[in-house]
């Protein structure tokens, strides 16, 4: 019987979400165009050349090595191109991915990338064409709703504040709009130069639909150990005071 | 047992659950100004810079955040912030159920109002940095201290100052 790898614990609707997202097992929500994603990364132009910091692999000529034998390089390491970045920021409103589950989905699915987690926003990076790849991964699937996560390489801080007006999470270089057709519009790149022509990101998630795809805990959605006079801890709780009880006690070997 | 005097002034802070867009929050100061009693008003967010801070595209200019003009009153003032709290001070308590009605007009979402100490009465260090001795004690609290530059727009009956320079 073939093995299945067994992801994050709990029955509720996040700790089911949380293993979606470990696994890569997300549902494509909408198809933005390769372009558009690599417009609103701003590395390149959209159609440019990548620039590179190696020649292509086959032309290098590698040592004679095992590891190098068995391990298939990514496209990009395989073309020598530059290592770029693409960070997001999900807002505590029940964005549907969180720093954690984005860069445990880094971790697990996508070769070659290196996640970093910070409090308010994610970052990976990798090559440039493996990044690209993944961000538009991450842009078409459940993990993202375009009004309450989006691409931010500086001023991050809208992730813990309350959302705007419009449901839109608080941007202060204004990267994203909502327009009159209730598409949401990515209007600059992540660092805040105005794009060329805006992108259209599509429709955000309703409140219901963000709180069913959440990855987050919270007292006024899910919360991670019942209500109060109903508390019912969720397995990843259980989990988690097992995993720091073997952490703390013996580093992580028992014997 | 002792009765609180109902002629005291009170201080409040209005909790929106999002952040408004200037045309509410002009809907908003208006109808607190309707409301009377108006001691001292504060209107608090995070800051909306004209052009880009920092990172690489330092200095880009960011057109959204230009011109959001409103107008209390019968005067005109830029916004310099996204307004996510309004704090202020009011003659007595007789104006807070009127307070409340009119953010119940004002609002399409829910709110909170909260009763409580919200301005300082006497200068910090940093307001005598800034200001030396302060003579209208009503300015104390209403600028955050931690502010680069006075960022200040006063609406008095005479006219309106803003001491703002763009950046």
């Amino acid at each position: 019987m073939a093995y299945t790898p067994q992801f994050y614990p709990g029955s509720t609707s996040v700790g089911i979400n949380r293993r979606k997202h470990m696994s890569g097992n997300v549902e494509k929500l909408r198809d933005i165009p390769e372009a558009d994603v690599v417009a609103i990364m701003g590395h390149r132009a959209p159609g440019a050349d990548y620039s590179s910091t190696h020649p292509p692999l086959k032309e290098m000529g590698e040592p004679d090595c095992p590891i190098r034998q068995a391990v298939e390089p990514t496209p990009g390491a395989a073309a020598g191109d530059r290592v770029r970045y693409s960070q997001w920021t999900d807002s505590m409103y029940f964005a549907p991915s969180i720093p954690y589950f984005r860069s445990y989905w880094g971790a697990i699915n996508c070769k070659g990338c290196d996640p970093g987690t910070l409090s308010g926003r994610q970052i990976i990076e990798a090559r440039e064409r493996d990044i690209e790849k993944y961000t538009k991964t991450q842009y078409d699937s459940e993990m993202t709703d375009v009004a309450l996560c989006s691409m931010r390489g500086c001023t991050v801080h809208g992730h813990s504040l309350r959302l705007e007006e419009n449901g839109m999470q608080f941007d202060m270089l204004a990267r994203t709009e909502l327009g009159n057709d209730g598409n949401v519009l990515g209007v600059k790149d992540q660092v805040g130069i105005p794009l060329d022509k805006k992108v259209n990101l599509g429709k955000p998630m309703s409140e219901a639909e963000a709180k069913k795809r959440t990855t987050i805990f919270r007292f006024d959605g899910v919360p991670m150990s019942g209500t109060v006079g109903a508390r019912k801890p969720d397995e990843a709780v259980e989990m988690t005071h097992h995993m720091w009880e073997l952490r703390t006690k013996w580093g992580y070997r028992p014997e | 047992m002792v009765t609180a005097s109902d002629t005291e002034s009170i201080q409040v802070e209005i909790l929106p659950q999002r952040y408004l867009m200037p045309a509410t929050a002009q809907k908003l100061l208006n109808a607190i100004y309707e409301n009377g009693g108006i001691t001292r008003i504060m209107i608090h967010g995070p800051n909306l810079p004209r052009s880009v801070p920092y990172g690489p595209a330092k200095g880009t200019p960011i057109d959204e955040n230009r011109d959001l003009i409103i107008e209390v009153g019968g005067q005109a003032f830029e916004l310099g912030v996204k307004v996510g709290r309004v704090r202020l001070e009011l003659e007595s308590e007789k104006y807070l159920p009127g307070l409340r009605a009119a953010c119940e007009r004002a609002l399409p979402f829910t709110f909170q109002i909260k009763q409580g100490k919200f301005f300082h009465n006497r200068p910090t260090i940093s307001d005598y940095a800034k200001y030396g001795n302060v003579e209208d004690k009503r300015i104390l609290g209403l600028i955050d201290p931690k502010a680069r530059k006075d960022k200040l727009a006063i609406l008095s009956e005479e006219k309106v100052t803003i001491e703002d320079e763009e950046r």
